[in-house]
């Protein structure tokens, strides 16, 4: 063989990469309860599916005689593969190799990755571990000071930011993720971090020089921080869920801008119609009800149960966002849930609402809302949080929509928040429980009549007087007698009524699918 | 196992009694919050091991409600 010598040492160095940072570091790495990158991307990826880019990448060391003794691999990696037989790229950062700091190598596959997405048009996942960057810079030769990338080189921010509206992007934390991995964690349209993740701006010894804070990095950026501050959307039960709740992601989403969500066979009857929606709304205004199990009912079963998938659960709470499907058919759901603050539009709700739409907007998935909005959240903290700003730039993501979108009134719809739950020439539907108006009437008639009431000779007596006068005129039978909505529907005739609008909607799409990109917004 | 409010309100009615078995779901205190009934209830079966609020108590987001011994 006239190469063998030269075929040999690649082999050699393959080996060698799967050896990542050494077998201490790799069994110290399992002893903390986590995965390496490779054993990921295997629980991630189709069996044997995983076609590796850059393998050879990394620092050689030579022996005195300029043959190969060691080689450190680039501490990034990067390849595609498939997930449910559907093509993907993939990286991550290896955290045995610098603890993920990138080494010269390991940062030029990171850099490359959204390149590559981008230039096949393919989904693309990262799995992170790891730190940023280090005041000595990538090489481990302190005293050669990075020289910086030159001028005329593109920022690496221009392709992660360009990812966003053209193909899906989904990311997990799955250990400490700090720098520039958080900040590529982030620009990611899902992601997923385990209980034992932290996702920092930087790690606690910084943060304690910096502002005298003497705080764990869980304390700093563990779950419960950033599954309330949205900086990541769901939590796993462990790596393995972290996967599966990618891949159902994937599962919902087309694998890029220029194309339509694929249908599945449905799994579910189209005039499956529940009878526990004719009463889960009580009579009572007082009483909440459960949003999701509403959602539940109306959207597909299969046979893992649910085909909701719901994100970001936890950060604007009072408003419920997820993907489902409706006969097979991709949708976007979002919801109100008034067990926190009657499903009032809150700062982070609004922001939850207007980044959900511009997705949906960018992935071609038509929008089913189910609507008890009543109104923005008041009082001294929601001003203080400029939510009239961010529900204004919510209800202009939501008017500037392009899919097909329909609402079902189950409750309320009240003041200017209730535009957040309409898009354009939106498929309107309202239950029998639909109430509509400027004001919900306990604050509405407290202000308008204030003067009245007080003058009454049982003021409490009055006030109910009034509120039930004009909850009558809140009722839907006029605005259906007006033609304001489509139609008044017995609530058990929500899935067959919106099935039948989603074929029609679809069927009369003519556009061809492109990137969604934006004007200035509030 | 600690039992937090995750919406500020009044505690409206106190459901639950010191001492009580409860099942997953069962409601521990109702709170008025936004003149809405919002129950805050028991995530698993457990023994209701301490009441921290009391009737008519304005509480905010994130305060202690109860304490569940669980298992």
């Amino acid at each position: 063989m006239a190469w063998e010598n030269e075929i040999d040492e690649i082999h050699t160095r393959r080996k060698l990469a799967k050896q990542q940072g050494g077998k201490a570091a790799v069994d110290k790495h399992h002893e903390k309860g986590r995965l390496t990158i490779r054993e990921r991307i295997d629980t991630l990826l189709d069996k044997n599916s995983f076609d590796e880019i850059g393998e050879g990448a990394g620092v050689p060391e030579y022996d005195e005689d300029g043959k190969l003794k060691d080689f450190q691999p680039a501490n990034f990696i990067l390849g595609f593969g498939q997930i449910d037989g559907r093509k993907v790229i993939v990286g991550g950062e290896d955290f045995t190799v610098r603890g993920g700091s990138p080494n010269p190598a390991g940062l030029r596959k990171s850099v490359y990755t959204e390149q590559l997405a981008l230039k096949y048009k393919v989904p693309l996942v990262r799995l992170h571990e790891g730190g940023g960057g280090s005041v000595g810079g990538t090489g481990n030769d302190k005293a050669r000071r990075p020289l910086g990338d030159p001028v005329f080189s593109q920022s690496r921010f221009v392709p992660l930011a360009e990812t966003l509206s053209s193909i899906p992007v989904a990311t997990a934390a799955l250990g400490p993720v700090a720098g520039l991995p958080a900040a590529r964690l982030v620009a990611s349209h899902f992601s997923v971090m385990t209980p034992n993740a932290a996702v920092l701006i930087a790690g606690p010894q910084v943060v304690k020089r910096a502002t005298g804070h003497d705080m764990t990095k869980e304390q700093l950026g563990g779950p419960q921080v950033h599954l309330a501050s949205g900086a990541i959307d769901n939590l796993a039960e462990d790596e393995a869920d972290a996967m599966r709740q990618i891949a159902r992601f994937l599962s919902y989403v087309p694998d890029n801008a220029w194309s339509f969500p694929k249908a599945l066979v449905p799994s579910d009857k189209i005039d499956r119609c529940e009878d526990a929606l004719a009463s889960i709304v009580p009579t009572s205004r007082r009483q909440p009800f459960q949003m999701r199990k509403i959602i539940e009912m109306v959207m597909d079963q299969n046979s893992e149960g649910s085909s909701f998938f719901e994100m970001s659960r936890k950060y604007g709470p009072s408003l419920i966002t997820g993907l489902a499907r409706l006969n097979g058919e991709s949708v976007g759901v979002i919801g109100n849930d008034c067990m926190y603050y009657a499903g009032a539009m809150t700062a982070t709700a609004a922001q939850k609402l207007r980044r959900f739409v511009d997705f949906c907007n960018s992935f071609h998935l038509p929008i089913i809302s189910f609507v008890d909005e009543p109104g923005f959240m008041i009082g001294p903290d929601s001003e203080a949080a400029g939510t009239i700003r961010h529900g204004t730039a919510a209800i202009s993501a939501v008017l500037q929509s392009r899919v097909p979108w329909a609402s079902v009134q189950v409750l309320k719809a009240f003041g200017v928040a209730a535009q957040a739950h309409f898009g354009p020439d939106a498929y309107m539907l309202n239950w029998p429980s639909a109430a509509s108006g400027a004001l919900p009437v306990e604050g509405g008639v407290a202000v308008a009549f204030g003067r009245e009431i007080a003058a009454a000779e049982d003021p409490a007596a009055r006030q109910k007087e009034l509120e039930d006068m004009l909850a009558d005129t809140q009722s839907p039978f006029p605005r259906a007698e007006g033609l304001s909505v489509h139609e008044l529907i017995d609530p058990r005739e929500t899935r067959p009524k919106l099935i039948q609008w989603l074929q029609l909607a679809l069927n009369a799409r003519t556009e061809v699918p492109t990137p969604y990109l934006t004007g200035m917004r509030p | 196992m600690q039992i937090k409010s995750e919406i500020a309100g009044s505690v409206w009615k106190i459901i639950a009694t010191q001492g009580a078995e409860l099942a997953a779901d069962d409601v521990i205190v109702i709170l008025e919050s936004m003149k809405m009934e919002i129950p805050i209830t028991a995530p698993k079966a457990g023994v209701c091991s301490q009441l921290h609020v009391t009737e008519g108590e304005m509480i905010g987001e994130g305060q202690l409600v109860a304490t569940l011994s669980v298992g």
